[in-house]
């Protein structure tokens, strides 16, 4: 969204935004920005001086944590505001005093209404975690003891087919890649940058709805961005989303059982095992800071006990 | 009431622009008019006490009490009584404790607003001083923003029409004609009201109280008899800002003040023959009503789509009289006790809130 010029404004009408007021109320910050429900909202015609000119959209919004807070709403469309909309929390520039003191302050948005598949397309079984805390092993056993009801779905990709790869890839070449995206033919798709080249991931959703005609679920390894696509394209509830952590209890500790997994299993130079390491830091705070995709994450300290966890999750699924 | 206070004495201005009165020649006016139809002489008033909001927004003037007070030959002592919109109530309230005390025993209240004499915008600013200043404000909300949100929460939780919301500032209207006090004397047709420029959604101009100049005094008096006395005076709070409630159809302070004040008076509800209640917006009426126990809850618009034998804002309401804020809650009571007079019933009521109700005061009037 355009930010629109602020007027400058009095400063009688802005006491708010005197620099004490405006450090009291960064404390206030880290609560407001939670997603919200618009409980009601009205739109002011004359706006106070130091806002812009209206009309400007604000809502009485209940946060998640069940407090209550007035705020700005924003949308990227012009749909229609109703009570009950889920919002999003972003900071955006509130207002400038005289000074040219800029006041940022939390606006929250209603993010573009998806259309919602009226149809519940089914599961899809999803594992997610940085390289080499074992996701391919942990899908193999599943196959094994559930097999029957599951399937891995092939990851399609332009990297360079490689020793020691197993016959879950799907090699192609980048412009075949680009061209089934541009067609809609992908599920979810990421661009993971290399040393020396871009390297594309995603899964094709013809072989996802394959396995759906089978009546089985499908089984997908993932990554954040692939994740979040998923959970964009079918719909966060038909997603058994699981995260797995390498053991150990501090991060170091779960980087340092990544690296000796990464080294026995002996497919990557130490120059790739490096980049892996960075991009599983990264990983590891994904779980923390987009929780919400996740319906668990499990520390993967003992593969039988997690494929058995997963394996009765399935079943139960199956029989529903 | 421990001992019986008597409403001997009122007078009010016209409600309205004056851009020739200051703030001093408002009270001027208002306390001449009440003196004069007071059962006593200004020599008798031991006590002033004056309701005021926007004195340093507006006029750039404080210490409004001694103001006052220097209009009296004597000089008597002073003090100034502040509660956003409630000032009024408040400022009652304080002279009948003194009252009981036996501190006084004859006070004169002044409210007094001088809103005009600034641009709207500061206005609004300076108005805005009744909401939580760090919680409310911050985001842009103005007070009709504050009602706005309150009106679309009641439309949707009731399933009130835009269409049927417009009845209730066309009987303000309506009952403002026979008012000469009233800042706005002429009859709008209920289909008007929604057709006006928005305000805050879904609340239009004609459902806004205007802003206003105006003054009212009431002389109050242990020892100076009169027909009309003050048979219940109450007052109770809330929190400042609406995010702190656990709804906003409904006002708590105006629930806890009127079950204290019909118990004070020693009354039911269904005694009282006149109400005049604080429509700063056309929503806050039917609120108040519900509050107050005349309509249950999303029912309150029944009493303005047809006539009721208790009548409410007779005098036009803040809607079409004007709402100097701290001057209303006098001039409710002027009016009530002018009903009062006029039927010759027992009991009239009084409700002013502040803010968002974040004070409310009820006072409840008998009439011998």
């Amino acid at each position: 969204m355009e930010e629109q010029p602020l007027p400058a404004a009095s400063t009688f009408s802005l006491m708010r935004n005197t620099p004490a007021a405006i450090h009291r109320a960064q404390k206030d910050l880290q609560r407001k920005l939670q997603e919200g429900t618009i409980l009601s909202f009205t739109t002011v015609h004359h706006t106070p001086e130091g806002f812009p000119a209206g009309p400007r959209n604000i809502g009485l919004i209940e946060l998640e944590d069940g407090q209550k807070v007035s705020g700005h709403l924003i949308s990227e469309t012009d749909q229609p505001i109703a009570i009950g909309m889920k919002v999003l929390p972003k900071m955006r520039l509130s207002s400038v005093n005289t000074q040219g003191l800029r006041t940022y302050d939390v606006s929250y948005e209603i993010p573009v209404q998806q259309t919602v598949k009226q149809e519940f397309p089914g599961y899809v079984l999803a594992l997610t975690g940085p390289s080499g805390v074992g996701k391919t092993t942990v899908s193999v056993l599943l196959s094994t003891k559930v097999g029957k009801y599951v399937e891995r779905v092939p990851i399609l990709t332009t990297r360079e087919p490689k020793e020691g790869d197993a016959d879950e890839y799907v090699h192609v070449s980048p412009e075949e890649f680009l061209a089934l995206k541009n067609e809609g033919k992908l599920a979810t798709s990421t661009c993971i940058p290399s040393r020396d080249e871009k390297r594309w991931y995603g899964y094709r959703t013809e072989d996802i709805d394959a396995i759906w005609q089978k009546k089985m679920i499908p089984v997908i390894i993932t990554e954040m961005n692939l994740l979040q696509g998923l959970s964009s394209h079918y719909g966060r509830r038909s997603i058994l989303s699981f995260g797995l952590m390498p053991p150990g209890k501090s991060k170091r500790q779960m980087l340092s059982s990544l690296l000796h997994r990464l080294r026995d299993r002996g497919r990557d130079t130490e120059k790739q095992i490096e980049d892996r390491l960075k991009n599983a830091e990264a990983d590891l705070d994904f779980f923390k800071t987009r929780s919400e995709l996740f319906d668990d994450v499990i520390v993967n300290d003992n593969v039988d006990t997690v494929v058995g966890q997963l394996g009765g999750l399935v079943l139960e699924r199956v029989k529903a | 009431m421990q001992s019986p206070i008597y409403l001997t004495g009122t007078g009010q201005t016209r409600f309205g622009e004056h851009w020739d009165m200051s703030i001093k020649d408002l009270m001027e006016e208002s306390i001449d008019a009440a003196i004069e139809n007071a059962g006593c002489t200004a020599l008798d008033i031991d006590m002033v006490i004056v309701a005021n909001m926007l004195g340093e927004v507006a006029s750039n003037q404080a210490h409004l009490g001694a103001m006052a007070a220097s209009l009296l030959p004597h000089h008597p002592p002073a003090l100034r009584a502040e509660a956003a919109c409630a000032s009024g109530a408040v400022a009652l309230h304080t002279a009948c404790a003194l009252l009981e005390s036996g501190k006084a025993q004859t006070v004169l209240v002044v409210g007094v607003e001088k809103m005009t004499d600034i641009a709207p915008s500061k206005i609004a600013a300076g108005l805005m001083g009744a909401a939580d200043a760090e919680k409310d404000a911050p985001c842009g909300l103005t007070f009709p923003g504050i009602f706005g949100l309150i009106a679309n929460r009641y439309m949707h939780e009731f399933n009130l029409s835009r269409e049927r919301l417009n009845h209730v500032s066309a009987r303000h209207h309506k009952n403002g004609v026979k008012n000469p006090f009233a800042q706005f004397r002429k009859e709008i047709p209920a289909e008007a009201i929604s057709m006006s420029p928005k305000v805050a959604d879904p609340l239009c101009m004609l459902d806004c109280s205007p802003i206003s100049d105006g003054a009212a005094s009431v002389v109050l008096s242990t020892k100076f008899e009169s027909p009309i006395k003050i048979a219940a005076s109450q007052l109770a709070t809330d929190t400042l800002s609406i995010t702190d409630r656990p709804t906003i159809t409904s006002f708590a302070a105006t629930k806890d003040a009127m079950s204290a004040a019909l118990q004070e008076a020693n009354i039911e509800r269904e005694e009282i023959a006149h109400i005049e209640l604080h429509d700063c917006f056309s929503i806050a009426a039917l609120i108040s009503l519900e509050d107050m126990g005349f309509a249950t809850p999303g029912n309150a618009i029944a009493l303005y789509e047809k006539e009721s034998p208790m009548t409410i804002n007779q005098s036009g309401g803040l809607k079409a009289c004007g709402h100097p804020v701290a001057a209303t809650g006098i001039k409710q009571v002027i009016d009530v006790s002018k009903q009062l007079k006029n039927s010759k019933s027992s009991y009239g009521l009084a409700h002013n809130f502040g803010g968002a109700a974040a004070t409310c005061g009820i006072h409840i009037l008998s009439h011998a």
